[in-house]
């Protein structure tokens, strides 16, 4: 039964230009497309295979590529299956549509990306402040963002070094901090 | 009588040979009866319902939880404390009555703990209100609260457990730093340093450059714009 659902769904899929489909499992589907064909493919999935729920928006900052990643992850209570539809767009200006006419919930991821990674979404009914409402420096969330200066900017430390951790440091253990290179945010431009 | 000044502050003599008995049976009395109020901030909180409940039980040393912050002598910090966050802890701070302690559960209010490198944690509680005793752990088992509430009591009753007065005597200090974090506007609705003046508990820390800045800005006290998103739109039918 399942198998035939999924037989189905992929047919729906076909009918969208440029579109790559990737079956994750018996239950997960995992949908490339292009962004402006994003709208038509929640559509469809809302429409005609109830696939009703938006469960989340995702959002990956890809500097290097100058590029963000959206996600969209939509669940149908019929079929019980999960489709992740990625989607990327120019990280300059960053701006992209919004869903808030297809899924209200959206409202709410979108609000949150706007404030974690400064996405506009045209069409939002909301793009004000959401849970930081207290903070005024840049979205956080992107990479270029280095919360390590931040932080020794504006706050202080306390030595702690106890016994037990001494001997940690003494056998090679300890603190592990990620080498500059893995680190987004001490790459330079 | 409309303000704090007008009201006559007696000071007394201790004469009486028997003074130093009485303090040692208030501070008896005062170890033995403590109201908590838990100001749960982080994922630490989730070992204060076993410590207070059957298992480890709290209350057979004389320990309850308490709803507001004039009523509690101990404020519980449990976990990290984010910079929204500890605005409202230090306002909770303030209206607390003298004597008051304050515990910092959790590795997160020693140093930040796993959120070390995160932007929107404050590292060190003790920058912003006296903190008597931290119990570190990520997060610390309900035996290592109640341990440390034990040596909090036995401080209490030492007469040790004093560093609610350092707030007053050093209020410059702390103030620079709630202003360092939160702007040059920053203004509670506690006025601290009449407190000091009123109990006489004025210190060379107490005025310095912070608080002089803070009366160049200082409003008449009203409550604080304290809503959540300011900027939503009213809802449209
Ligand atoms: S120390 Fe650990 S348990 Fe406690 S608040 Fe921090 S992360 Fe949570």
């Amino acid at each position: 039964m399942s198998q035939e659902i999924a037989h189905w769904l992929d047919n729906l899929l076909e009918e969208i230009e440029g579109i790559e489909i990737r079956r994750k499992s018996s239950r997960r589907v995992r949908v490339d497309v292009p962004a402006d064909a994003l709208p038509a493919l929640l559509e469809l999935l809302q429409g005609r295979a109830g696939y009703i729920h938006l469960s989340a928006i995702s959002c990956v900052d890809w500097i290097d590529d100058e590029e963000f990643e959206l996600v969209y992850h939509v669940w149908s209570y019929e079929n019980h299956s999960l489709v992740s539809a990625h989607i990327r767009i120019a990280r300059e200006p960053g701006v992209y549509l919004s869903v808030y006419d297809l899924y209200q919930p959206a409202a709410f991821f979108e609000r949150d990306i706007h404030e974690m990674y400064g996405i506009h979404f045209e069409g939002s009914p909301n793009m004000g402040k959401f849970i930081l409402t207290e903070w005024d420096g840049p979205p956080p969330m992107r990479k270029e963002f280095d919360s390590e200066a931040y932080i020794n900017e504006h706050l202080s430390w306390q030595e702690y070094n106890p016994p037990w951790l001494q001997a940690l440091i003494a056998e090679g253990g300890g603190v592990v901090i990620p080498p500059e290179e893995q680190r987004f945010s001490r790459k330079k431009s | 009588m409309s303000s704090i000044n007008q009201i006559p502050v007696i000071e007394a003599k201790r004469g009486n040979p028997l003074s130093k008995v009485f303090d040692e049976l208030v501070r008896f009395c005062r170890s033995r009866s403590l109201f908590i109020l838990h100001y749960c901030t982080g994922c630490g909180a989730i070992e204060l319902p076993p410590a207070m409940t059957s298992r480890f039980d709290m209350e057979r040393l004389g320990i309850q939880p308490m709803v507001s912050p004039r009523q509690a002598d101990i404020l519980l910090i449990t976990g990290y404390v984010s910079i929204k966050t500890l605005k409202r802890v230090i306002l909770t701070y303030e209206q607390m009555g003298s004597p008051k302690y304050v515990i910092g559960i959790c590795s997160c209010t020693v140093n930040g703990g796993m959120y070390w490198q995160s932007y929107a944690t404050a590292k060190k509680l003790d920058e912003y209100m006296p903190v008597d005793l931290y119990i570190a752990g990520c997060m610390p088992r309900p035996e290592a609260v109640i341990a440390g509430l034990q040596q909090l009591m036995n401080r209490i009753q030492s007469g040790e457990a004093n560093s609610w007065e350092d707030y007053f005597r050093n209020y410059d200090y702390y103030l620079g730093n709630q202003q360092k974090l939160f702007g040059d506007n920053w203004q509670t609705p506690t006025d601290i340093i009449t407190e000091a003046k009123h109990y006489n508990l004025m210190g060379e820390g107490t005025f310095g450059e912070h608080t002089r800045l803070l009366e160049q800005h200082q409003k008449p006290l009203e409550a604080l714009d304290m809503r959540l998103g300011h900027n939503l739109k009213e809802p449209t039918e």
